[in-house]
């Protein structure tokens, strides 16, 4: 009986203009956002390309160590997975420094060179939003008349003469529907992966089609709760143009007006201010480091002081060979970044220097790890700051949206695709572990008091043994479990919608 | 006719849709209002606060001699925010603000050049991990909200008529079908003005609650056009809803395709065709700009290297390094200019083609008249541009005033050492004009007009041939 009535309402989607119509606008509009995210990707990624090749020249060029400060960078690939859903992928930056005097966060980042910045203007639409746009459109236009449509026509009165329970009723309806919309949603995802396999410069993985299989999973979820909803609104009221109308406004508040609303009324900008005092905190720690470092200086019998930006560093210790000297100040309060580096660089120490170089490679030795040490307990303070100045007011806005299934949704794929917050995050914990990796070579290696750290003489840097940087995506099981929770909530709200649906059926009378 | 027009009125009046549609607009206009005066008082502040410290810069410099304000220059050129944001954002995070006139080449650490304008490209997002939402302006109120509510209330105009069979009645009493088409046409029209105009009211009710924000005539007067683009741009989406419910039998068919329209045409053509036309007029990559930046200055430097550097000081020498100087910093803006003028191109180019959605034009509209925006930016570029040259004649003019200089612009030894008055050195003013707003935006009003036009005689045509 269910198969009856299932074979029934499909044929009686399947043969409408809507129906028609809805593949059409869908396939449409993602073949021509496939085209146009795909060249967008290329771009980045040639970007990306050139970019670690000119930083990897440029530190080759480097002699000393310390000349690391600046060249040695990592830089972040685009997810291929953004032309599903862009996320932050695009909007965060791609390339950090990867030195021992801060550590590296996504606030540090910088980006790859831009050819024309007023096209930022535009916004990118990629594929979820597409569907989040269109697909919820045709769940709710295909739901609209499900149950007044029939009650008007008086069929529903035909069919429940028939011994058959109502439930099955509804749910012959909601798997052709599904079934029906499934149909848009397919084709134009395998269209998009055709586009996106003929392109020789982005490749998917194996595990990439697991993700895009959890993006579909999430879609499905997604359009099937708009045809509850049309569904509810359809069981609710007596005619199909107070449906379709109610429908359509309940789409306008979800989709359109209450993400924007909701974002644009509640203050998430970042306040820099309100963490003044941990600037102020990091500040001291610095200063602390000074005077170490010119106490260090005055009690070592061979080097005089002053040491930053005095004349003694200025001078080079007095080395004779010395053919410039360096000091990096950074201070950023809006992302509580503060540091300070001082060093020099010699082409050819001369003979009679030669006394003061071991003195020197000590202070080296003794400031570099002095500045470690300070940068681990700046780091303490610095991290939940950022965390409450950036991150908080950002979940805040994300709970938020949730509450329309638009965020949900967007959330969850996000989350499948890997441009989420922690995605990008996953990138930034990799360098930050890659830096502790490059700071421990140069202490296992002694190389923060060794000659070649300021002097290009005796042996200079060998930058081959040094860690290379590599970063992958984090795991597919990663992903999942991350867009888990969103996924149940848009499960949970498919079931109560659907008792919510089958009770007003029910108890409805024909 | 208007005995049509009020009985649509009546029928709209009492109808589900237009209750929703006032408690939407209300709500989002509201939201506009409050988020504006929260919002607004921190950007001015922000303005003024530049606009003191760069008359600061400007007054020290002038202070100390004539020779620095000629090697410093202006410093940054602040954009004037527009009391009328709430109207339209206008992508203003991802216009640059300021425009750098200052920032003199180092040379050497006791040798410096003289200032130049660059136009600094801003990266706004790079600490902003937010999720990312249109702003909630009156061009997202008008471009989405209200184009959508239009389709609702004529989608079933004619075809519901027809399906309920209360066509047949009317069109059996002597009524010309242009007239019933007008009066349904005019109907819809008021009934959508009234939640329209009373939430636009509202609006402004509570921004002009707050003093510091007073609206000045000619804002009003913007304002009064930008209403009046809100009226054109709807009656475009009504007569849109009453040719597809002319042609189609089913109210819900014609509901189906208009909204499959509007969502092709108002959601996704506008960035999808942009995005797809960049292409046509690249602009210039930065790693060319770098390499044309390079090739010219060694040229420059070949062509002076052993002039300029000599220890020396002879008129000669002085000569020539101001000479250089002043070169450098033309090829140096002609470069900044010619990358600047190819991406206003490219975006130009991108922005014009998009005009095919109305709701591109609508927005760019808003844009222009709530002065701010694209458009509103190259003004400003403008303006500074013409600053600049203003300055440097202020510069030349003052130094040829004084006898004992030696007229040479940038050199410590060839000009004026004395001090200027600050109040005699021009000041950077950002300016905006309706006039000019008016002729540029002219193409695209009549576009728009157009757009209803054929809109509404195809709605015509239809209606005249359909069989009842």
């Amino acid at each position: 009986m269910l198969k009856t009535l299932i074979g029934r309402e499909l044929l009686d989607n399947l043969m409408t203009f809507r129906f028609a119509a809805a593949v059409f606008i869908t396939l449409l509009l993602v073949v021509a956002n496939t085209i146009v995210l795909l060249k967008d990707y290329e771009q980045r990624l040639t970007a990306y390309n050139t970019a670690v090749q000119e930083s990897r020249e440029d530190l080759r060029e480097e002699k000393t160590y310390a000349g690391y400060s600046g060249t040695l960078v990592a830089h972040r690939p685009p997810n291929p997975l953004s032309i599903f859903n862009l996320g932050l992928d695009k909007q965060v930056g791609n390339k950090i420094e990867v030195y021992h005097a801060f550590v590296p966060t996504i606030w540090d980042a910088e980006k790859h060179g831009m050819d024309n910045p007023f096209l930022n203007l535009f916004t990118s639409i990629d594929i979820v939003l597409v569907f989040q746009g269109v697909l919820s459109l045709l769940a709710l236009i295909f739901a609209y008349d499900g149950l007044a449509g029939e009650r008007e026509r008086g069929t529903l009165r035909l069919v429940l003469t028939h011994p058959i329970q109502r439930g099955y009723i509804l749910l012959a309806k909601y798997i052709s529907a599904m079934l029906c919309l499934l149909v848009p949603l397919l084709i134009s995802l395998l269209l998009s992966i055709i586009l996106l396999t003929t392109s020789t410069t982005l490749a998917l993985r194996a595990d990439d089609f697991l993700r895009i299989g959890g993006i579909v999973l999430t879609s499905l979820l997604y359009v099937s709760l708009f045809y509850l909803i049309g569904l509810c609104i359809s069981a609710l009221t007596r005619r199909t143009s107070t449906a379709l109308m109610l429908c359509m406004f309940v789409w306008g508040v979800l989709v359109l007006v209450y993400p924007n609303l909701i974002l644009t009324a509640v203050d998430i900008v970042p306040k820099p201010n309100a963490q003044i005092s941990v600037h102020n905190q990091i500040k001291q720690m610095w200063e602390q480091l000074d005077k170490e470092n010119k106490q260090f200086i005055r009690n070592d019998g061979v080097l005089s002081p002053p040491s930053r930006g005095g004349e003694d560093l200025a001078a080079g210790f007095g080395l004779e060979g010395v053919e410039y000297t360096f000091w990096q100040d950074e201070d950023k309060p809006s992302i509580l970044l503060y540091f300070h580096q001082t060093g020099l660089y010699a082409g050819k120490i001369k003979a009679e220097s030669e006394p003061q170089v071991p003195p020197v490679q000590n202070y080296y030795g003794f400031y570099n790890r002095e500045t470690i040490n300070t940068v681990e307990r700046t780091w303490l303070v610095r991290k939940p700051a950022l965390e409450a100045i950036y991150v908080q007011p950002a979940n805040l806005g994300r709970m938020l949206l949730r509450f329309s299934p638009v965020g949900l949704y967007d959330a969850a794929t996000e989350a499948w695709a890997g441009t989420d917050l922690e995605g990008i995050q996953d990138f930034f914990g990799t360098v930050q572990r890659y830096r502790r990796a490059v700071v421990d070579y140069f202490y296992d290696k002694k190389i923060f008091e060794s000659r070649q750290w300021f002097a290009a003489d005796k042996g200079t840097a060998d930058w081959d043994a040094l860690p290379q940087f590599s970063f992958h995506r984090s795991d597919t099981g990663i992903n999942a479990k991350r867009a888990l929770p969103d996924m149940l909530l848009l499960l949970t709200m498919n079931v109560i919608l659907f008792t919510v649906v089958l009770l007003i059926f029910v108890k409805s009378e024909v | 006719m208007w005995h049509i027009a009020k009985r649509e009125l009546y029928d709209n009046l009492n109808s589900l849709r237009f209750a929703l549609t006032t408690v939407l607009l209300l709500a989002l206009m509201l939201t506009n209002a409050i988020v504006h005066l929260r919002e607004h008082p921190k950007r001015v502040q922000k303005y003024n606060d530049a606009v003191t410290g760069y008359e600061n810069r400007l007054a020290s410099y002038a202070n100390e001699s004539l020779y620095l304000l000629a090697q410093q220059g202006p410093g940054d050129l602040h954009k004037k925010p527009s009391p009328l944001h709430f109207c339209a954002e206008g992508g203003d995070a991802f216009l640059s603000g300021t425009v750098n006139a200052g920032d003199p080449f180092m040379y050497s650490a006791d040798m410096t050049g003289v200032w130049k304008l660059s136009y600094p490209a801003v990266t706004p997002n790079l600490e902003n991990v937010r999720p990312d939402a249109i702003k909630l302006d009156w061009g997202f109120i008008i471009g989405y909200v209200l184009s959508l509510v239009a389709l609702l209330f004529t989608f079933d105009a004619i075809s519901g008529e027809r399906e309920r069979g209360t066509l047949r009645l009317m069109l059996a009493n002597s009524i010309p079908r242009h007239t019933v088409l007008i009066g349904k046409f005019l109907g819809a029209l008021i009934s959508v003005s009234i939640p329209f105009t009373l939430s636009v009211l509202i609006n402004l009710l509570v921004i002009s609650t707050d003093s510091d924000l007073h609206l000045n005539a000619e804002a009003w007067e913007r304002l009064g056009i930008i209403f009046c683009i809100a009226l054109l741009y709807m009656s475009l989406f009504l007569a849109l809803g009453l040719l597809v419910s002319t042609r189609v039998r089913q109210s819900a068919v014609s509901l189906v395709i208009l909204l499959l329209v509007w969502v092709t045409l108002v959601v996704f053509m506008p960035n999808t065709l942009a995005s797809m036309t960049g292409e046509f007029s690249p602009s210039m990559l930065s790693g060319e700009f770098w390499k044309r930046y390079r090739q010219l200055h060694q040229e420059l430097d070949e062509k002076y290297e052993d002039r300029v550097w000599s220890d020396n000081s002879d008129i000669k020498t002085l000569t020539a390094r101001s000479e250089y100087f002043s070169l450098h910093v033309v090829l140096d803006e002609r470069l900044n200019e010619d990358r600047l003028n190819l991406q206003i191109n490219q975006f130009r180019h991108a922005r014009s083609i998009i005009r095919v959605s109305p709701v591109a034009i609508v927005q760019h509209l808003l844009e222009s008249f709530a002065g701010t925006g694209f458009e509103r930016h190259l003004q400003f570029i403008e303006n500074t541009q013409r600053y600049a040259r203003h300055f440097r004649e202020f510069v030349v003019d003052t130094d040829r005033k004084d006898p004992k200089s030696r007229h040479l612009i940038g050199i410590r030894e060839g000009m004026a050492e004395k001090p200027v008055s600050p109040a005699s050195v021009p000041k950077f003013e950002d300016t905006l004009s309706l006039s000019k707003d008016f002729n540029t935006r002219a193409m695209e009003l009549l576009l728009l007009t157009l757009f209803v036009m054929v809109l509404l005689s195809g709605a015509y045509l239809a209606f005249v041939r359909v069989e009842v």
